[in-house]
């Protein structure tokens, strides 16, 4: 039998950081059209927020003029890809705690890891960075 | 999405109040960090935040947070967090900050606390 594909909704912005609201708002509606709590629907919201503020914050490329939200559900999962197209970064810089016990940065991922059930990063200077999370549906 | 208000008061010589109400986000969190800064060169010794209002925060607004707190301490000062909304007291508590920085229920009892 074949298995049917995700749906997908897909959003770009520009890689700026007034854009962000725009990528957390196609969340929050998203989210709010599933079968999602409140509070959860607030956390995927966060959770792209930070997806993209990093991806506005660490990428030094100033050729990656762009970031794909990428929503793809299906009756078990919500998957959410952020992908910039720079030459990526170093996950374990945009850490905390790798330049120092305060660092002003470096928080958005250890958030996203909280709020989510699944996080992965894949970076390569080819296709840039993808944040990849997964929020499993009840 | 409500928009970020920023409002920026000094009790005393040494002590300042800066209420954010609305939205603190990559997009905003440097204009929080300007009026921080000011107050400061202003000469705030203390500073309470007034998260009351702070319907949304993401990592970049704590990170300008924790700027203004490294700022303040390297003069013997602090930043204490006074009333912030349980989602945004959570940001604190996922990222450890709480252990970093002293959380109060009110701004009243955060001025009571900084002014010892």
């Amino acid at each position: 039998m074949k298995t049917k594909a995700p749906d997908q909704v897909e959003i770009r912005i520009p890689r700026r950081a007034e854009f962000v609201r725009v990528a957390r708002m196609a969340a929050c509606a998203l989210a709010s059209q599933l079968d999602f709590t409140y509070d959860i629907v607030k956390d995927l919201e966060l959770a792209v927020g930070e997806a993209c503020a990093n991806a506005v914050e660490h990428v030094a490329d100033e050729s990656a003029d762009e970031i794909i939200v990428r929503f793809l559900i299906d009756p078990q999962q919500l998957m959410i890809e952020v992908i910039d197209q720079g030459q990526g970064f170093d996950p374990e810089a945009a850490e905390p705690g790798a330049q120092g016990e305060w660092d002003e940065g470096g928080l958005g991922l250890m958030v996203i890891r909280e709020l989510m059930d699944e996080l992965e990063v894949s970076c390569d200077s080819d296709s840039g960075t993808c944040v990849r999370m997964v929020k499993h549906r009840p | 999405m409500t928009p970020l208000k920023i409002e920026a008061r000094t009790e005393d010589g040494k002590t300042a109040v800066l209420s954010l109400a609305g939205e603190v986000d990559v997009a905003n969190a440097g204009l929080v960090r300007e009026s921080g800064l000011k107050l400061i060169s202003d000469g705030a010794h203390n500073l309470v935040v007034d998260l009351g209002g702070t319907e949304y925060m993401d990592s970049t607004g704590l990170g300008m947070l924790v700027g203004l707190l490294k700022r303040l301490k390297e003069s013997g000062g602090d930043v204490v967090i006074a009333a912030a909304q349980p989602r945004v007291k959570r940001l604190f508590e996922i990222t450890g900050l709480t252990q970093v920085f002293r959380i109060y229920d009110d701004v009243a009892a955060a001025l009571k606390e900084v002014r010892g």
